[in-house]
């Protein structure tokens, strides 16, 4: 089944009629001929049930059958129910002998729309064959608003499916640091990303990133932001100039003027130094081992693919054993609760006010916990991402 | 979301209310183009009524600065809530788009 030709308000509605009494051709055309010559209806004839469905094998718009049911060859209540094999969503209308209910129940029980009586009374007919177009433009619509709602739900699953495919699945578990990442997808919304990058030297690259909007066209900018700092990551350990890079490549051709905020770490284990460029991300949070918390200073970088040729200024912390620097995306801080109110930056320290985290693990499940909590039965709005690393305590 | 559009000598004024998500970017860009005249040269988005704005939204704004960009025109927001000014600080977007404390402040900027 097509959808092409479904519009019945651009076209004549074509009328396959069926019947061996050759008189009914003329008097069809003859009583129509006001709707025939206004473009409402066409009309086409079959002697029988093959002939009629010869002819809707050869006229693929064929959109309604009036038929009688007593004929040679093939009769209406057999053509009844082939019908449905050339076109599902073709209405039919039976002719039959006045007062013939047992045929008449036959015929809707076998899928007729509706049925009229001889002798034809064509205003009774006329006013049966226009519900049938109305009917017949409804269950368009609704077929055609269905196919829509699929292919919307069709290019939503393929950007998840994007978003899913690029996530890494295995987190380095080292002796001397952790790291542990989920995100939890919004329906329709598809925009957050965490990448971990395994650099020469023993260092691990740490992204997390939001782009703005969503859909297939998101999903692609998603994609190739996080193909472009991969290979800007493994050219140089300076994050500043990985995202100057990545700044300039999402800059080109981006007419649709999206955007990616991106914030790149590189670890060293050796040290505990791990030295960020922002572009335009949110400042992670550092639990420290002794219990006090610190958001990682700003180094007010512009979010990428907005201007080309910044300058992105590095900042670098060293993480002391049992230190953990939780990176998240907005959909923590502004997961909102019932009544509109945001999660923000203060809950998030409230998360580890008792005490830091044992691992990267729990750190990050105590973060979903509590956005969970907080929102309760709430829609989720946006993609919740956090990415934890933790620093192990010193050889135990 | 809704979005008012008025005029004050030579610039357009947009003030936008309520919620601009991923759910209502698209109908925020269209309601900003269709207030938006290919003779307007200068455009203030006012933010007072806004309660929150994703980065759907900002991109849209972003469209919306780069066009004024192309014919030389002018874009500045004001009035922006405690968190919406956080969230143009934190993405950097108030580096690259003017922001002023208030409308009277902004028309003084377009003046100048």
């Amino acid at each position: 089944m097509g959808t092409n030709n479904l519009d019945l308000t651009n076209r004549p509605c074509k009328i396959l009629v069926v019947d061996d009494e050759p008189d009914l051709e003329p008097l069809m055309l003859q009583r129509m001929r006001r709707a025939i010559r206004s473009g409402r209806y066409t009309f086409v004839f079959a002697r029988n049930g093959v002939e009629a469905l010869e002819r809707l094998n050869e006229e693929q718009d064929i959109d309604m059958v009036l038929s009688d049911i007593n004929m040679p060859q093939m009769d209406g209540l057999t053509l009844l129910q082939q019908i449905p094999k050339v076109d599902p969503n073709i209405r039919s209308v039976i002719i039959s002998a006045y007062g013939d209910m047992k045929n008449i129940r036959t015929a809707m029980n076998r899928g007729a729309f509706d049925f009229v009586t001889k002798p034809l009374d064509f205003k009774d007919l006329r006013i049966t064959i226009e519900r049938t177009v109305q009917h017949m433009m409804e269950w368009r619509e609704a077929l055609a608003s269905r196919d829509k709602l699929v292919a919307l739900q069709n290019e939503l699953n393929v950007a998840n499916q994007m978003q899913q495919s690029i996530l890494p699945s295995q987190f380095p578990k080292g002796s001397d640091y952790e790291v542990s990442a989920s995100m939890e997808a919004a329906r329709n919304v598809g925009g957050d990303f965490y990448d971990v990058i395994h650099l020469h030297e023993g260092r691990v690259g740490l992204a997390i990133a939001d782009v703005s909007d969503k859909g297939v066209p998101a999903a692609l900018f998603m994609m190739s932001s996080r193909t472009l700092l991969k290979g800007a990551a493994i050219g140089t350990l300076d994050p500043g100039r990985v995202l100057g890079e990545v700044n300039n490549l999402l800059d080109e051709d981006n007419d649709a003027a999206m955007f990616v905020t991106l914030l790149y770490a590189v670890y060293n284990p050796a040290t505990g130094s791990l030295t960020y460029a922002n572009g335009g991300h949110n400042a992670p949070l550092v639990v420290h081992a002794d219990g006090r918390s610190s958001l990682l200073p700003l180094t007010h970088g512009i979010a990428l693919g907005v201007i080309p040729d910044l300058d992105f200024l590095e900042n670098t912390v060293v993480l002391s054993p049992g230190d953990t620097v939780i990176f998240y995306t907005d959909g923590v801080t502004e997961a909102m609760d019932d009544d509109g109110e945001e999660f923000g930056t203060e809950r998030l320290f409230e998360i580890f006010a008792d005490g830091p985290p044992k691992d990267s693990e729990e750190a990050n499940n105590a973060v979903f916990k509590a956005v969970r909590d907080f929102v309760g039965d709430t829609p989720q709005s946006d993609d919740i991402t956090c990415m934890v690393l933790y620093r192990k305590e010193s050889d135990r | 979301m809704e979005v008012h559009a008025e005029r004050d000598g030579g610039a357009l004024i947009a003030q936008a209310a309520g919620r601009i998500d991923g759910s209502n970017a698209r109908e925020f860009e269209s309601a900003l183009r269709a207030t938006l005249s290919k003779q307007d040269s200068a455009l203030i988005l006012d933010m007072q009524s806004l309660s929150y704005i994703s980065s759907a939204g900002l991109r849209v704004i972003l469209m919306v600065a780069k066009m004024l960009q192309r014919r030389g025109g002018k874009f500045m927001v004001c009035s922006l809530s405690e968190s919406i000014d956080e969230v143009f600080e934190i993405s950097g977007f108030n580096r690259i788009i003017p922001t002023h404390a208030t409308r009277s402040e902004a028309l003084a900027a377009l003046g100048e």
